[in-house]
């Protein structure tokens, strides 16, 4: 497991310009972020040109992963040791960040434009930098300062970015947000210090060498996965989500479901898997708890008549996929083949989801806009006057319902294979059953928009791109499905 | 010679068409036009060039890896070619029929995006060569066809798309989980290898027959086998089209043909036979034929009717299959062709009669014979045909299936073939009758439920040309049924190569 | 066991403890926020003791300067006109919500105290000689009570920073004070000051929409509150 995450050490120093290409991955959104604070963007192009760089950063990072393998950064500062690593996993994840990040500022300016924002929109832009760059940090880091770091300055500014609207729901529950954030950043770092404490150092490779299990470990580990299961919104510490996205703007949503909560549960499992890689219980309860996701999820945003709650409500359950595949990844005894499909499923659900999620979320924003209604009876008749918004939508769906060809159904092959080959029948019943029950609220949306009985009103015209942005990120979403064998196949590379 | 281009030009075209009629405005009507039937008749093309090379004894693969040990894979082979061919035939035909039925009402971008869609998922079904990209299709098929069914927006069609979504999703899963379990156990397992699952059934006989289970149970929500069938007739609110084509060719037929897939390529017909399933299969065929026949017969209405017509028609295919010999296998595979041209054109006319007299209930019909009396005729060539006269193609078929029959030494399947066709007349000649000899509105004895003139002849022209060519393509394949080429013919080299390897 | 304590570090525990109470518990909001800035002065104290002096420094500017700032910024001490509103919060809540309150905080108090006793035997500052980590499980404990029972928004942000103190204190007394906990330690001080910055920022705003009451609740019905 630990070789996984690229817990180990580099056959190649990277080059030269290969460190140019990481200084500009990681700063890169911060600067442009803050010189659009100063100059607004008006429309996209000048976005466009900015991400060009952004793009080129990571397509340099690639291609060095490409031809090296495994890259690793290190350096020594008062005796404290931070460093980095680019391994398949980080380079996907790297790629999958700027896009979904690109595509979000691209979709800013019009979305700005449109809808009254007030003054603090400027504000937006470094913000959504800042949570790009620390994402990509998040990726990358490999020491427990590092990560805490990140994960604090992309905690704080999502937080900002979610409550720049300005209306009191979102300023209270964001606030709320906030406050949980913090106690949860503070067990965490309790569970790091324990860490720190027993052994002695923060950096992962040297600690994946001498943890043994043990109590210490186990605290330290349950520390750590409470603080980060509340940050990512897992079940059942979801409360807080759903309405943190009913009020922000729809690029922040688009970012914070996408990859924020992404990022918490992907520190998770790599913490854990060098605190806890042979426990039996601990993942079997994340699993459990999943499985409630699952199901949980799937009702409430059944039940609900809010467009926003229902993409919101579906994160929730959208994770519980993949906490459910926690048992197959970390714990004694699993066989290669179900431990690789597994882990294989497990990123492809993610990138899939999160891609979709995205799309989805600008989806349902294009068709609250131009309704001006936000809830799923003011949809009605919006199929024949928003086909393409709707669209968008029903193919981000598709992957979120696991359909094919989608990425959700890969990965949701992968991981039913794997569940098979273990015998975890439970957790096959759950996906399945949350196949079901995600058709069933996404039907339930489109029933209401192939209403053809309803009285017509007038729709406000989208930005030009709006919709297109979405459906390009949808159809990645879906591409990657039938195409997942090269972005595996990137993750395969580089074990020792 | 490997063409791999073939297959994948086949579904690029449809999956083309798809994109360019979504990309094109709504008001663009001639050049969607165009482009639909450009696109159908290229289609043909392409499939008769499939046809030839499938003769000729090639055998055309496209081919790409998803993830480890699971693969995409088009390939041609007779039953997929058949099965393309009635596909893109009958596409053509309902394509110039949609044409002129949706005249003038909304939506129509929406309706031939995804009718288009719909027909690249059945070329899709018809070419997978394996179980992963038959499952890719085959959902892609469900999803598709819900815009079609909830097309006219009211409530009672959103109530009918959702009860057809939640028959076919559920089906779906229930289908995925079968295709996992399968794979899990024998490992990506292509239609066309030899060795069958022979192999596995000394040790895994109950997993085996639990995955046939899975697998036969989740397509025959589809096929509309009795208990699964509920969607079907719900479904008739859709426009016409959609009907004829849901009904004639789309999804039920993908669903009989997903199960000839599993029954003769998957597990092989000895090992279905070893593993006790084949009886279960044509006793489940043999009440759904009853069954859909009985409630055929209580219907009012001519589209419900017909519906249920074809819950009991379509498990003929199944009762073939059920047969276990070279003859009751030909009697299926033809069937699969022929139903399919009957029940379209018996659409088409059940549509003319809605769209030129606003006639829905059977007690509607009096005299209509001399109103309209092309699309009488096709009628009465179609009903014939499903209660199995000669000379139309419903004959061909019933007489295979009843010689199959006797030759498996299953003589109740021949009492239930002979109640059947007894039942078929009963529900189907009251509607001749009135048709042809009783006076109605045509002999100045009342009015018809909503008159409009819609063209020349008896009703637009667009609406009445794929009607009368499929029924004579029904009476043809029953008349040449002897030549090459006929579906006849097609169906015995698809059943020489089950039977003799 | 006593007699082996520091005197001007007891005295320091005790100063530090008192000045949590006071700052969780007095209903007077200016009277609070003015002890979290003396609970903080005595926070720089103690890391000198403890020999921390990165710690000293980060303390003394982001801990007592820059959230003391917030805090009085929040109250609106620097607007003139609006500064009278936000003075002192109600308290209305039912027994049975304080109790349970209670019974977390001292659930987490007996945990810790459990887990440094029996799991963690190898503490760099342990607690059998430095009063101060004491103090710090306490406090800790104490704010996590004061986190849960309040409402107004104010009152569980300084609770939030006590929490945090706490725990900084606790990680000191595990970790001791290399420079990996040091470092540690002070990112977790800028955070602790950016989330007060964002949520007084964020309580202005609220007070400034819909006034006090506002605060009071927490993402939960109107009603419940009055």
């Amino acid at each position: 497991m630990i070789w996984r995450f690229g817990l180990f050490d580099s056959t190649f120093a990277p080059l030269l310009h290969t460190h140019w290409a990481l200084l500009a991955a990681l700063g890169l959104p911060l600067l442009l972020g803050t010189l659009a604070a100063l100059f607004p963007p008006k429309r996209a192009w000048p976005v466009v040109l900015a991400s060009v760089p952004v793009l080129a950063s990571g397509l340099v990072l690639l291609s060095a992963y490409d031809q090296a393998g495994l890259l690793r950064w290190q350096w020594e500062i008062a005796d404290i040791h931070l460093s980095l690593r680019l391994n398949g996993l980080s380079v996907l994840l790297l790629l999958m960040t700027q896009v979904i990040g690109v595509a979000a500022a691209l979709y800013t300016p019009g979305y700005l434009r449109l809808s009254e924002t007030g003054p603090l929109a400027r504000w937006l832009w470094p913000l959504m930098g800042v949570v790009l760059s620390a994402l990509s940090l998040i990726w990358l880091a490999t020491d427990l300062l590092t990560l805490y770091a990140g994960l604090e300055l992309m905690g704080l500014a999502a937080v900002g970015m979610l409550m720049l609207s300005g209306k009191v729901p979102a300023l209270v529950a964001g606030m709320r947000y906030l406050l949980l954030a913090l106690v949860g950043s503070l067990t965490y770092l309790l569970g790091v210090a324990l860490i720190l404490g027993h052994w002695g150092r923060l950096d992962l490779q040297g600690l994946a060498e001498v943890i043994e299990p043990g109590p210490v470990a186990w605290f330290a580990a349950a520390l750590i996965g409470a603080g980060l299961a509340l940050k990512a919104a897992l079940f059942p510490l979801h409360a807080w989500l759903t309405p943190v996205h009913e009020n922000a703007w729809t690029p922040v949503s688009s970012l914070h479901a996408a990859l924020v909560i992404k990022a918490s549960l992907f520190m998770l499992l790599q913490l854990w898997s060098i605190l806890l890689p042979d426990t039996f219980y601990a993942p079997r309860v994340i699993a459990w708890l999943g499985m409630l996701a699952i199901v949980w999820g799937g009702l409430l945003a059944w039940r609900t008549d809010s467009l926003k709650t229902l993409v919101a409500s579906s994160t929730v359950a959208q994770l519980g996929y993949l906490m459910v595949a926690f048992p197959l990844l970390l714990g004694p005894d699993i066989a290669p083949l179900p431990r690789a499909l597994a882990w294989e499923g497990f990123w492809l659900q993610l990138m899939g989801h999160a891609f979709a999620k995205a799309a989805m979320f600008m989806a349902a924003g294009n068709l609250i806009l131009a309704t001006g209604e936000s809830t799923l009876k003011g949809l009605a008749g919006t199929s024949r006057r928003l086909p393409l918004s709707l669209l968008v939508f029903g193919i981000a769906s598709i992957t979120l319902m696991g359909l094919p060809p989608s990425a959700g159904f890969t990965a949701k092959w992968m991981l039913l294979q794997a569940m098979i080959i273990t015998q975890q029948w439970w957790a096959v019943a759950a996906l399945l059953i949350g196949t079901l029950l995600t058709a069933a609220y996404v039907f339930r949306m489109f029933r209401y928009s192939f209403d053809e009985t309803a009285p017509r009103h007038r729709y406000q015209p989208l930005a030009p791109g709006m919709d297109l942005i979405a459906l390009t990120l949808a159809l990645i979403a879906f591409a990657l499905g039938l195409l997942a064998h090269f972005p595996l196949e990137l993750m395969h590379g580089g074990s020792p | 010679m490997n063409a791999a281009w073939l297959p994948m030009t086949a579904l690029a075209t449809s999956l083309l068409v798809v994109v360019i009629i979504f990309a094109l405005p709504e008001d663009a009507r001639r050049l969607r036009t165009t482009i639909n039937l450009a696109a159908a008749v290229v289609k043909i093309v392409l499939v008769a060039l499939m046809v030839r090379r499938v003769a000729a004894g090639h055998e055309d693969i496209f081919s790409f890896q998803v993830i480890g040990g699971v693969d995409f894979v088009l390939r041609t082979d007779a039953l997929g070619v058949m099965f393309a061919g009635l596909s893109s035939l009958l596409w053509l035909c309902t394509t110039v029929y949609a044409i002129g039925y949706l005249e003038g009402s909304a939506n129509r971008k929406r309706f031939f995006g995804f009718f288009s869609l719909c027909v690249a998922s059945t070329i899709g079904i018809a070419l997978a060569d394996n179980l992963f990209t038959f499952l890719i299709f085959y959902e892609m098929l469900t999803l598709s066809t819900y815009p079609l069914v909830v097309h006219r927006g009211t409530e009672q069609a959103l109530n009918a798309g959702r009860v057809y979504l939640r028959y076919t999703l559920s089906a779906g899963v229930v289908l995925l989980l079968g295709a996992v379990l399968l794979y899990s156990l024998t490992g990506d397992q292509s239609f066309s290898s030899e060795e069958g699952l022979g192999n596995y059934l000394n040790d895994h006989r109950g997993l085996l027959t639990l995955i046939f289970a899975l697998l036969v149970g989740g397509l025959a929500v589809k096929t509309a086998m009795v208990p699964l069938h509920g969607w079907l007739p719900r479904a008739m609110v859709a426009p016409a089209p959609v009907s004829a084509l849901l009904h004639a060719v789309a999804v039920v037929k993908a669903g009989a043909f997903g199960i000839l897939r599993v029954v003769y390529d998957l597990f092989g017909i000895e090992l279905s036979v070893e593993l006790g399933v084949i009886t279960t299969l044509a006793v489940a065929a043999s009440i759904t034929i009853i069954y859909g026949s009985l409630r055929a017969i209580a219907q009012e209405e001519l589209k419900p009717r017909l519906a249920f017509s074809t819950v009991s028609q379509v498990s003929y295919v199944i009762l073939g299959i059920g047969l276990f010999g070279p003859f009751g296998t030909v009697g299926a595979l033809a069937h699969l062709l022929h139903q399919g041209l009957m029940k379209v054109t018996l659409f088409f006319c059940a549509g003319n009669y809605a769209e030129e007299l606003g006639i829905h209930r059977i007690d509607e019909m009096d005299g209509a014979g001399k109103r309209m009396p092309l699309t009488s005729i096709a009628f009465t060539i179609g009903a014939l045909g499903m209660i199995g006269l000669p000379p139309v193609a419903g004959f061909i078929t019933k007489w295979y299936l009843g010689v199959g029959a006797i030759q498996a030494e299953m003589y109740w399947v021949v009492v239930v073939l002979v109640a059947s066709s007894t039942l078929n007349a009963m529900y189907f000649l009251p509607i001749v009758h009135r048709l042809w000899f009783r006076s109605g509105p045509a002999h100045g004895k009342g009015s018809w439920p909503k008159e409009q003139r819609l063209g020349r002849f008896e009703t637009h022209s667009w609406l009445l040309l794929p009607m009368v060519f499929t029924a004579l393509v029904s009476l043809g394949a029953g008349l040449f049924a002897g030549l090459p080429f006929s579906p006849l013919d097609w169906a015995a080299r698809v059943a020489s190569g089950e039977y003799l390897p | 066991m006593i007699a082996s304590f520091d005197a001007i570090e007891v005295l320091l525990a005790l100063f530090l403890t008192a000045s949590a109470l006071v700052c969780l518990f007095d209903r007077h909001l200016v009277r609070a926020c003015c002890s979290f800035v003396a609970f903080a002065i005595a926070m720089t104290l103690a890391w000198w003791q403890l020999g921390a002096p990165w710690l000293v420094v980060a303390e003394l500017l982001l801990g007592v300067v820059l959230t003391g700032l917030c805090f009085f910024y929040a109250l609106g001490r620097f607007l003139p006109g609006t500064s009278s509103r936000l003075k002192r919060d109600t308290f209305s809540e039912p027994w049975s919500r304080s109790a349970i309150r209670l019974l977390l905080a001292l659930a987490w108090f007996v945990m810790v105290g459990a887990a440094i006793r029996y799991v963690i035997v190898d503490m760099a500052f342990s607690p059998s000689e430095h009063p101060l980590l004491l103090a710090g499980v306490l406090i800790a404990a104490c704010a996590l009570g004061a986190f849960a029972l309040h409402r107004h928004l104010l009152r569980r942000l300084l609770a939030f920073n006590l929490l945090g103190s706490g725990v900084f204190m606790l990680l000191a007394g595990v970790a001791g004070t290399s420079a990996a906990a040091q470092a540690l330690i002070s990112v977790g001080l800028l955070v602790a000051w950016l989330g007060s910055m964002l949520g007084a920022l964020l309580i202005r705003q609220l007070l400034h929409l819909e006034g006090v009451e506002a605060l009071g609740p927490d993402g939960e019905p109107r009603e419940g509150v009055t």
